[in-house]
């Protein structure tokens, strides 16, 4: 709790700096930005509290420990940034699992990357827009008060400039809009799902990215018609979504690079040429031999009692239990 | 005791494989089987296992509490649900842990894939599908009391030993009705294994 309130702290002292003293922040943004402080606390507490369960947290340590030991960087230098790269940024494990998903979340996600690498630095008040001169049309887009880049705002950078959450909208409503299918219709996912885990999040989604591409439109062809009301909705629907982000299943963003630290503690063993942890039965591979020790302690942690039978890979184990059976419960099942 | 639930009479199967097809037509989980068939004396014997997740519920899903990334669900139903696919980083901790070895990996999907028994099914009250398509009745889902109309003197456990420890499960195993004292035993060798098909395994466990 303590160390969650610190990180918010930071993040308002962050703003604080970042915006030059409060000068570049705009107060009409505020219920943004306490969002995100909120966001800060609320992901800080649950990963904390999610890491301190023993599976997590051994698994914790040994990718944090493989990842950034001198041996990976030494041995394998790329392989942190590849998998980096391929399970968190391309996804490339949804591909396996249905093309068409892995489609439809890389949309949805390169929308939400973009969304929220535009709006997070222009509430905490770090990114600014002004013109270069009363006539314009130059703009210069500054960052900490710093110049960072000048454009035109009539042409098609600057017209990207301006529409990049509009094109972010589009991104998300199209991943959206197939998993809200999906849902409906494929059995797979409609089996034991539940409306606020699994439903609320898209409409959440959904509701941001179209209210999002409704202000355009007022703005463009009403005239501003009704852009108030919009505005109420959409900074609603974005606010809930950043409290409800690290209690339900967006907390997935802050799990998935788990998979990273995992597979660098596997593919350090197989990298360094050890030997795999054999059956105790059929002697076919189980998994890298560390890997197995981290599980059985996992398992002693837990005060399961059974981590020996971690030596044995699941077929032998169900054999092991069948022979059981049949010398020990029921004869005749010969 | 356990409601409507499956029981698995190894006595009675036959080996045929018709629940490894039936669960592969399943909806939720096109093409794949959940259920394994082993024969657990192959070569001597034509006696064969059906195994499908015997939902563990004391310690309650040791799947479950293994697995890093609180992917595996339990519903209040008692039912040990397949790892949510959004959560799941494909560590195979539930697959390596589960005494009954019923968790698979798809390992490039990064996804644990597990029986739910059926849940799109038996939520709504239908048999699960492997149940649904057994000819000799060795996979049954009904209460105890439909089990004992159909089958006088036949008796259930859903307690197993693996060495000192005891699990209570929501799946049962058909045991006779002069054995629902003891646990059935779980398969754990209480001495190292030495010699597997009279292949010597003594140096086994991190040597392949």
């Amino acid at each position: 709790m303590l160390l969650a309130a610190a990180v918010s702290l930071l993040l308002v002292l962050a703003i604080v700096l970042g915006s030059r003293g409060l000068r570049d922040f705009d107060s009409a943004l505020i219920p943004y930005t306490v969002a995100t402080v909120f966001l800060a606390f609320g992901v800080t507490y649950r990963y904390l509290m999610w890491i301190s369960t023993p599976a997590a947290w051994r698994l914790f340590r040994q990718g944090l420990r493989t990842a950034f030991s001198w041996e990976n960087f030494r041995r394998a230098p790329g392989s942190l940034p590849k998998m980096a790269a391929t399970y968190l940024g391309f996804q490339r494990f949804l591909g396996a699992r249905s093309h068409a998903r892995w489609i439809a979340h890389q949309a949805m996600f390169w929308g939400c990357l973009l969304a929220v690498a535009i709006t997070f630095p222009l509430t905490w008040g770090w990114f600014t827009f002004t013109a270069s001169s009363a006539a314009g049309p130059g703009y210069e887009m500054r960052v900490w008060g710093f110049k960072v880049l000048g454009f035109s705002s009539s042409s098609p950078f600057g017209w990207a400039m301006y529409h990049g959450l509009d094109l972010a909208a589009v991104l998300v409503i199209g991943g959206v809009g197939y998993f809200l299918w999906r849902r409906t219709r494929d059995r797979a996912a409609t089996t034991g799902q539940r409306f606020g885990y699994d439903f609320l999040p898209l409409l959440a989604l959904l509701t941001i990215a179209v209210t999002g591409l409704l202000l355009t439109f007022s703005e463009i062809c009403l005239h501003g018609g009704g852009y108030e009301f919009l505005a109420v909705i959409h900074m609603v629907s974005v606010v809930f979504t950043l409290v409800y982000l690290p209690f339900g299943k967006f907390f997935h963003i802050v799990q998935r690079p788990a998979a990273v630290g995992m597979q660098l503690f596997k593919h350090r063993s197989r990298a360094q040429g050890e030997e795999l942890f054999a059956c105790s039965r059929c002697g076919e591979p189980i998994d890298t031999a560390p890997y197995v020790e981290n599980l059985r302690g996992t398992m002693r942690d837990l005060k399961l009692g059974f981590d020996q039978w971690a030596e044995y890979c699941p077929r032998c184990k169900r054999v092991l239990r069948g022979g059981a059976y049949l010398q020990h419960v029921k004869r005749g099942f010969r | 005791m356990m409601g409507r639930t499956l029981f698995i009479d190894p006595g009675r199967c036959i080996g045929c494989q018709a629940c490894v097809s039936g669960c592969r037509e399943c909806d939720s989980h096109r093409g794949k089987s959940m259920i394994h068939l082993d024969y657990p004396d192959e070569g001597s014997s034509v006696a064969s296992l059906p195994s499908v997740c015997m939902h563990c519920e004391d310690p309650v899903a040791p799947c479950a509490e293994v697995c890093p990334a609180e992917a595996i669900l339990i519903t209040p139903d008692g039912v040990v649900q397949e790892a949510d696919p959004t959560r799941c980083i494909g560590c195979s901790n539930c697959v390596n842990a589960c005494p009954f070895g019923i968790p698979k990996i798809d390992l490039a999907a990064k996804l644990q894939l597990k029986c739910n028994l059926c849940y799109d099914r038996t939520s709504i009250g239908l048999a699960p599908m492997c149940a649904t398509v057994c000819p000799t009745g060795a996979l049954f889902y009904g209460t105890l009391e439909e089990l004992q109309a159909e089958r006088p003197g036949v008796d259930v456990s859903n307690w197993f030993e693996f060495g000192d420890v005891q699990i209570t499960t929501g799946v049962a195993m058909v045991v006779p009705a002069d054995r629902t004292r003891q646990p059935v035993p779980g398969g754990l060798p209480t001495l190292p294994l030495v010699q597997v098909d009279g292949r010597d395994v003594s140096n086994a466990g991190g040597q392949p």
